[in-house]
């Protein structure tokens, strides 16, 4: 008789072996009330709390601060300049060219510029960004050109050969608008380490920028007939870091501070994240079944049967690790799903973030936190019953499993940020990186990003596993 | 005590601590905890200098206390040791045998309480001797030299023989929870689970619980942030429990471990 | 060996439940010193649970169970009256040989010596360095039978003590178990396979669901189930069936030429058989083996029986 099992049938058997146990079950159960927790618990403590100071006072998302060295341009026409030099007073800091609707926070924009780190950009509209040149700093030549509505960005190394970077179509610009230099630089956020624990800071930051052959040319490549007259604006927030320009023989030395931007918040609080936290004590239980469901053969010799062909092994580790994978991503997802709706409304409460959205699971990223909860639970079963079969023994694997996915938790605000940071990418609890839905100042790992890195240690272990049981004696 | 008393619990201990010495994966249990905390200290020592704050002496380090960091790792290897140390005897079946040769359950437990917690603080003075000389070493390089105002560490400084005391005792009282809560629930995987996650989970529940209350209580009667007062030596004014009665709340819930499991023991068939 | 007190072991009216299930149902019993007491009854009787319970690891709801007219859980030093062996694979697999029976001889007070003395007297001596999980079940067994008999008590209970042992290993433990009775201990042994008790106890409590069927010697309970029957051999088998079954005895068929006949006295056989003509060969006593003797009464008492096969 030759041939294995099908398949099919191998998962049911596995199946079959996951349900008839009792034990199995309740850590299933366990598995979606230890993540419910702390949801229920949340919202059982906020019935007490606060019909306090109403909504929150709606702030708006953007952020429109900068100084600006301008004049006023009449019909189609473009900007030239060389930027000489910009300090590197942030990653983010930005100097360039811009086109302004009007002299006013929130109005429209096109700009091209150049910064410290992530070379050339153009953006406009607060929210929208292209990338240039990736190496382009300054030294460069940057030209921004208006024809009707439509505004194109340029850049060069040598004001011969021109890429162009984007080009934007802003509705109903009217015939003149302020163009000119600006200079911009984000706030910082500063770590410092007292006390033994982390003290963080945003702190203003000003940037300085100096740009020469600056020309203003209307259609035509005429001069503009204002060229050489020119204005400050500024709209910086912080006075004492208000920007300031000079000019010498056709040299502008230009500081600014602030950002024309979508609006960072590098402390917000992330609801959705909070609300799956929960996951960090259920996947316990998710470890747990995992080791129980591979050691349990070992212990009652049914491993021989299970394993009478020895190529087979591999399916049979394989089947249960599908039945196990399914059957935890289901107990997450009820439990993921649960939190997060059960705790949205207290969450918001007590968060002193302002401008939070309501946010539902029809948004995407949500979802993905959501789901990723799911699969995150999962990936943990699977991490365990790996390690199980490669270490034989129940009470060695758990804590071989639990401990790395807690570390950086363990270390949390003990240790500079930077070491937490490092911990969580190269342990198996980037996997938790899923439930992120906003960028903080201490996000350490894009949230798919985290999620792959805790899947290659599950691949990993079950390929580690799949060898030592096709070599070993059952 | 009566001397029959004393002749029946030394005979108990000592059958306990034949136990404990001929299994080898238990004192291999004890050296991976020596080997966690040692290399954990390690870790956050090499981790921290004084370039990352503000300015070298304005740090205000509680050096004793980072270098001890490395015992919330090798507690988890505590853990495992004091659940097995009851557990595998269902396991295996031979409390059968255990209970015919010393039938008082108490008895059982008290010479077991003994010899684990023993071999337990012992580890954990060994792993404390070893996170102070890591220390001692990695420190100075760091910055933080009596120039900047941190003295080298020393055990005869009051606070960091308190520190270091109270750091072996935690780990004495982590091997009787996890004790107790195995004589409990009898079974190998619940109790390392359970004791884990009351361990870990309980101070990452307290990040994330929004009521500031609950954040305070939690950071108070948890056991391990509680337990792991003992090691500061610096602002303890500022603490939200201070180190002894931290101490005491760790071993309020050993005790209550201890109980239940003693109570389940004796009622319950073998 | 400790005589001081009467070392019977005493079960009374003991019951236990578990669950839904009567384990054990109003069983009373004694093994007496002297005397090998055989503890017989099939798969799932309630052997296993009276043992547990005479040694106190398990609490009965109702009734007692004392060793030399104490409770178990009372003795201070318990191996010094009680030596008793349930499992044989009850051994940490990672721990020596030596080392199991050292703890418990610690536990009790014992000489570190009196663990080498037990280890050569069930022949263990050169396996007592190797880790308990490398043993055949043959030497588990011994090495349960060592921990026994560790505090030379006056009482002894095992628990299926020849399981996993071969001929040579079957015939040494009923050796050993003979002696140990000869010196004045009470040995109980429970087993659910007559055969091995045949020559081994003197005694027999057999129980079935739980229930005690007989307390009697193995003497009496053979003799009853051979009562009235005699065994006849002749050539002339079916004829002779037929004429004893209509003389009104009832007639079993055995091997070759054999007959068991039960109803008639012998000389009546003998005389209905010799007018017909059909030589006899032998006339005997029938004696019942304990193995049938047992069969017939725990017939009822079986849980599982097995589905007979029809024959054609």
């Amino acid at each position: 008789m030759g041939g294995h099992a099908p398949f099919g049938r191998l998962v049911l058997a596995e199946w079959t072996k996951l349900r008839s146990v009792p034990r199995w079950l309740m850590a299933l159960a366990a598995v979606v009330g230890l993540t419910l927790l702390v949801a229920v618990f949340d919202k059982a403590s906020d019935s007490s709390s606060d019909a306090e100071e109403g909504e929150p006072l709606e702030e708006p998302d953007f952020s429109d601060e900068f100084h600006f060295v301008h004049q006023p341009l009449t019909g189609d026409g473009s900007i030239v300049a060389h930027v000489v030099s910009q300090e590197d007073s942030h990653e983010w800091a930005k100097a360039g060219l811009i086109m302004k609707e009007r002299l006013e926070v929130g109005a429209p924009y096109a700009a091209v510029l150049v910064t410290p780190d992530h070379g050339v950009r153009m953006q406009w509209d607060f929210d929208h960004d292209v990338a240039g040149s990736d190496d382009g700093a300054a030294p460069r030549w940057l030209r921004l050109t208006r024809s009707g509505d439509t505004v194109t960005g340029y850049e060069s190394a040598d004001a011969t050969n021109w890429q162009r970077v984007g080009e934007v179509d802003l509705d109903n610009l009217p015939s003149t608008v302020e163009v000119g230099l600006f200079v911009a630089s984000p706030d910082a956020v500063v770590i410092k380490r007292q006390y033994g624990s982390n003290s963080v800071n945003e702190t203003p930051t000003r940037g300085e920028a100096v740009f020469d052959r600056v020309s203003v040319e209307a259609a035509g490549g005429s001069p503009s007939p204002r060229d050489g007259e020119w204005s400050d604006y500024d709209s910086a927030d912080e006075p004492e870091f208000g920007g300031s320009s000079t000019e010498s023989g056709g040299v502008f030395t230009v500081m600014g501070s602030g950002d024309i931007a979508e609006v960072r918040r590098p402390f917000g609080d992330d609801l959705v994240e909070l609300s799956l936290s929960g996951a960090a004590v259920g996947m316990l239980a998710a470890a747990a079944l995992g080791a129980l469901f591979m050691t349990a053969e070992f212990k009652r010799g049914m491993i021989r049967t299970t394993f009478a062909a020895s190529p087979g092994r591999g399916r049979v580790l394989a089947a249960k690790a599908i039945v196990l994978g399914g059957a935890t991503f289901a107990a997450g997802l009820v439990a993921s799903v649960i939190a997060f709706l059960v705790s949205q409304a207290s969450l918001r409460n007590t968060s002193r973030t302002p401008g939070l959205p309501e946010l539902s699971l029809a948004n995407l990223t949500v979802l993905r936190a959501v789901v990723g909860t799911a699969v995150l639970i999962a990936l943990v079963a699977v991490l365990s019953l790996a390690v199980a079969t490669i270490v034989r023994h129940t009470a060695l694997a758990i804590p071989l499993v639990v401990l790395p996915l807690l570390v950086p938790s363990i270390v949390e605000g003990g240790l500079p940020l930077s070491v937490e940071n490092w911990l969580t990418r190269l342990t198996p609890a980037a996997g938790f990186a899923v439930q992120q839905t906003i960028t903080r100042y201490d996000t350490a790992i894009a949230p798919l990003v985290g999620l792959g890195v805790l899947a290659v240690y599950v691949a990993v272990a079950l390929g580690v596993a799949t060898l030592l049981l096709r070599r070993r004696d059952a | 005590m009566t001397p029959r008393r004393a002749r029946c619990l030394r005979r108990a201990v000592r059958a306990e601590w034949t136990k404990l010495r001929t299994v080898p994966s238990l004192p291999w249990l004890l050296a991976a905890a020596v080997g966690l905390t040692v290399a954990g200290s390690a870790g956050a020592l090499a981790s921290v200098d004084t370039s990352q704050c503000p300015s070298p002496s304005e740090c205000f380090e509680d050096t004793t206390k980072l270098s001890l960091t490395g015992i919330r790792l090798g507690q988890a290897a505590v853990v495992v040791f004091g659940v097995l140390a009851m557990s595998s005897e269902y396991g295996t079946g031979t409390i059968g045998p255990t209970l015919a040769a010393t039938p008082s359950r108490r008895l059982v437990l008290t010479a077991k309480a003994a010899a684990v917690t023993t071999a337990a603080v012992v580890a954990g003075a060994i792993g404390v001797l070893g996170s102070l000389a890591a220390g001692r070493a990695i420190l100075p390089g760091n910055g933080f030299t009596s120039a900047n105002g941190y003295e080298p560490l020393s055990l005869a400084d009051g606070s960091t023989l308190r520190a270091a005391a109270g750091t072996a005792l935690y780990l004495g009282l982590v091997a009787l929870l996890s004790l107790g809560v195995a004589t409990a629930v009898r079974d190998t995987v619940g109790a390392i689970t359970g004791v884990l996650a009351l361990l870990y989970a309980v101070p990452i529940v307290a990040q994330i619980v929004s009521d500031p209350r609950w954040q305070r209580r939690l950071a108070r009667y948890g056991p391990t942030e509680a337990g792991l007062s003992v090691q500061n030596t610096m602002r303890l004014d500022d603490l939200p429990i201070s180190p002894w009665p931290g101490l005491g709340v760790l071993a309020a819930y050993a005790g209550l471990a201890l109980l239940s499991g003693l109570l389940l023991f004796q009622f319950r068939d073998a | 060996m400790v005589a001081a007190m009467d070392a019977t072991i005493e079960v009374r009216g003991v019951h236990k439940r578990y669950g839904r299930t009567t384990a054990v149902d109003d069983l009373s019993f004694s093994a007496r010193p002297g005397q090998v007491t055989g503890f017989v009854g099939p798969n799932g009787a309630g052997k296993s649970t009276t043992l547990r319970i005479i040694l106190g690891l398990d609490a009965p709801d109702e009734g007692t169970a004392l060793v030399g007219g104490q409770r178990y859980r009372t003795l201070r030093t318990p191996l010094l009256h009680v030596g008793a062996l349930l499992d044989a694979t009850a051994v940490h697999p990672g721990r020596r040989a030596r080392d199991h029976l050292l703890w418990m001889a610690q536990s009790n007070g014992f000489p570190g010596g009196r663990v080498d003395e037990v280890l050569e007297l069930v022949g263990l001596t050169s396996a007592a360095r190797r880790r308990a999980g490398g043993l055949s079940l043959g030497m588990l067994q011994r090495l349960g039978i060592a921990g026994a008999v560790l505090g030379d008590a006056p009482m002894l209970l095992f628990d299926e003590p020849v399981n996993g042992l071969d001929p040579d290993g079957i015939r040494w433990i009923r050796g050993l178990l003979r002696s140990l009775a000869a010196e004045g201990r009470a040995v109980l042994i429970s087993s659910h396979l007559m055969s091995e008790l045949e020559d081994t106890a003197d005694h027999l409590v057999v129980i079935g669901r739980g229930r005690l069927i007989a307390d009697t010697s193995v003497r009496d309970l053979v003799a009853a189930a051979s009562k009235d029957q005699i065994q006849v051999r002749t050539p002339g088998r079916s004829e002779a069936m037929t004429l004893l079954a209509n003389a009104g005895a009832t007639v079993t068929a055995g091997d070759h030429q054999t007959l068991t006949v039960s109803g008639l006295p012998a000389e009546r056989v003998v005389a209905l058989l010799g007018e017909r003509g059909l030589p006899v060969m032998e006339v005997t006593q029938h004696r019942a083996s304990l193995e049938e003797a047992y069969m017939e009464l725990t017939r009822d008492a079986l849980d599982y029986e097995a589905v007979a096969v029809e024959e054609s």
